[in-house]
């Protein structure tokens, strides 16, 4: 699904040059889960939004889904994007103004789907990540394990191919957390593929493989289970 | 509550820590090892000098340290060395 060559971000400033990645080479297959660790600053983050196409990298090949993206526009990323990548975040990213429906709707809403189905797949959605007794409500009113429920549901309403999550347990209690962890793996199982930014060494565990990252380098590979 | 964070003295490269949880009458038991690998060391691997390959010879130091560990432990997380450090700690847990 996912191959980087040689794949570098360099981030420049007037004074300052920074390398985040350097020269990383990366295999991703359809249905893996795989986790990335490091320490603050090795560059996760900045390789989870190239990976998810939020960024370019300033050097090195990516692909995705066979095809060549590490200098396609703008635009080219964002309809790549939408049709195959959901995101989930640390802090949920749920739009305030809106409420529980309508933030589950969203990425239909860029998608042009109709309102029929639209609907429909928002319910089922809302009732698998059991939280449809709140959909008229809005995120400052949800606990924060709820708001991360609504936040996959969001990822997966339109059945993307790829979620990636950024430390999608780091603002939750164990329990929360743990079931968020379920739900993550319980997508992979039905065959979505799954990068997740962590911290946590438990979290990392329900991944097939640990990739460690240190200064912008991978530094070991940890296979813990063949897919 | 996720974690707990307890605070362990220093131990030697060849000691290790080991903690156990008791739940009900659930017991879990951890073993972790801090281990110090060599970062900036005098090693011959330096020609020139210059930041790039001072950066480059500390990575391929931290992986062939890593890749010659004993498999019987896992690696959790690598610490960022303190400015100057000449080594680097690194957290493995029993598998």
């Amino acid at each position: 699904m996912i191959k980087t060559i040689e794949l570098t971000k360099v981030f420049r400033t007037d004074e300052v040059e920074t390398t985040a990645l350097n020269k990383v080479n990366l295999e991703i297959s359809n249905g893996e889960f795989v986790a990335i660790m490091g320490p603050s600053g090795c560059g996760k983050s900045t390789l989870l939004n190239i990976l998810g196409l939020l960024d370019n990298p300033t050097g090195g090949q990516l692909f995705f889904m066979d095809n060549e993206v590490s200098r396609y526009t703008e635009r080219n990323r964002t309809n790549l994007r939408k049709s195959n990548i959901g995101f989930v975040f640390q802090s949920f990213n749920l739009i305030d103004e809106l409420n529980v429906f309508e933030n589950v709707e969203l990425p239909l809403l860029y998608q042009k789907v109709s309102s029929g189905d639209r609907k429909k797949r928002v319910e089922e959605v809302l009732d698998r990540m059991k939280i449809s007794h709140r959909k008229k409500h809005f995120p400052q009113q949800l606990s924060g394990g709820q708001q991360q429920r609504v936040a996959i549901a969001r990822a997966v309403v339109s059945k993307p191919k790829l979620i990636l999550a950024d430390e999608p347990t780091g603002n939750l209690d164990s329990s929360n957390g743990e079931e968020v962890m379920n739900l993550l793996s319980e997508l992979n199982q039905e065959g979505t593929t799954v990068i997740m930014v962590t911290h946590s060494p438990t979290d990392a565990d329900k991944a097939h493989r640990i990739i460690q990252l240190f200064d912008g380098h991978i530094v070991t590979e940890n296979i813990k289970q063949k897919i | 509550m996720k974690d707990l964070c307890v605070p362990i003295p220093n131990f030697g490269d060849e000691e290790f820590a080991e903690l156990e949880l008791k739940i009900g009458k659930k017991k879990i038991k951890y073993s972790f090892r801090v281990v110090s690998f060599p970062w900036d060391v005098e090693d011959g691997l330096l020609v020139s000098g210059d930041e790039l390959e001072i950066s480059l010879a500390r990575i391929y130091r931290l992986k062939k340290e890593i890749e010659g560990y004993d498999k019987n432990w896992e690696l959790i997380q690598i610490f960022n060395p303190s400015e100057n450090a000449d080594h680097i700690q690194v957290l493995y847990r029993k598998k």
